[in-house]
């Protein structure tokens, strides 16, 4: 256990645990991201995750994956969120990222996107959900990731050493 | 795909449009070549978590699909 040396202005010195004062500072951070592009939709995405493993280790234990099935380290309220960055070679009126909670019977947060192609080529969009979730039982308030979208030809854009398509998890606090 | 053109140049292009969804995977993610192309397990379908129904293509389908793939790109912007 680590321990932190006290030397106090009255000349008072000794060692005091770490369970035995309040530390600040996030206790729970990870970050996991999609390593391989793929079409159409998937609900939920349950392949190709990866814990970034480039920019930081994560803070804590960390959340497990299971074929795209997210399970908190410890209940809490948890700020996630939920990146995409799409493309497409044609026109798509919607392209939906969706932020599931409850194993994926409720959706904590949604956000849609478009593409109206330039020069027959590659079009790019970014959709971004956003919750605050209040974890009260690890194992049924996992969440999940999920890509709606009009066409099945278009691409969710994955990369092992870029984020184009990952989740964020914090902890904000007890439940 | 080359990102600022968006011309197909990596077979990935090609795998992403044969089949829709999660089917395929890298052993290797940071050395995506047909040698460590793999199939996934599992893939997601309307909410539910399925066993992955598809095969691999052979090295040659990779190759000439993302030619083809190239071709119809260079015929439109060219």
């Amino acid at each position: 256990m680590a321990q932190t040396f006290l030397n106090l202005a009255q000349g008072v010195t000794g060692t005091l645990s770490t369970s035995n004062y309040v530390q600040g500072g996030i206790t729970e951070a990870d970050q996991w991201r999609v390593t391989s592009n793929f079409s159409g939709q998937a609900n939920p995405i349950t392949s190709n995750w990866e814990r970034n493993d480039q920019t930081f280790d994560k803070i804590g234990t960390g959340w497990s994956q299971s074929s795209g099935v997210f399970t908190a380290p410890s209940t809490g309220i948890y700020y996630i969120e939920f990146t995409t960055t799409v493309n497409h070679n044609a026109d798509e009126r919607y392209i939906e990222a969706i932020l599931q909670g409850d194993n994926g019977s409720v959706t904590l947060a949604s956000s849609y996107g478009s593409i109206a192609i330039d020069e027959s080529s590659a079009t790019y969009a970014h959709m971004t959900s956003k919750a605050i979730y209040d974890i009260t039982n690890t194992s049924s308030n996992s969440i999940r990731c999920r890509i709606s979208r009009e066409h099945s030809g278009g691409v969710t854009d994955g990369h092992s050493d870029k984020n184009y398509t990952y989740v964020t998890m914090l902890k904000l606090g007890d439940t | 795909m080359d990102y600022i053109t968006g011309r197909p140049n990596h077979i990935e292009d090609y795998l992403c449009q044969l089949y829709s969804n999660q089917w395929f995977g890298w052993t290797d993610s940071k050395n995506k070549v047909y040698a460590n192309l793999r199939l996934t397990e599992k893939i997601g379908v309307d909410g539910n978590i399925v066993n992955n129904p598809r095969s691999l293509p052979t090295e040659q389908e990779c190759t000439d699909g993302l030619k083809a793939m190239q071709d119809d790109w260079d015929s439109k912007n060219g």
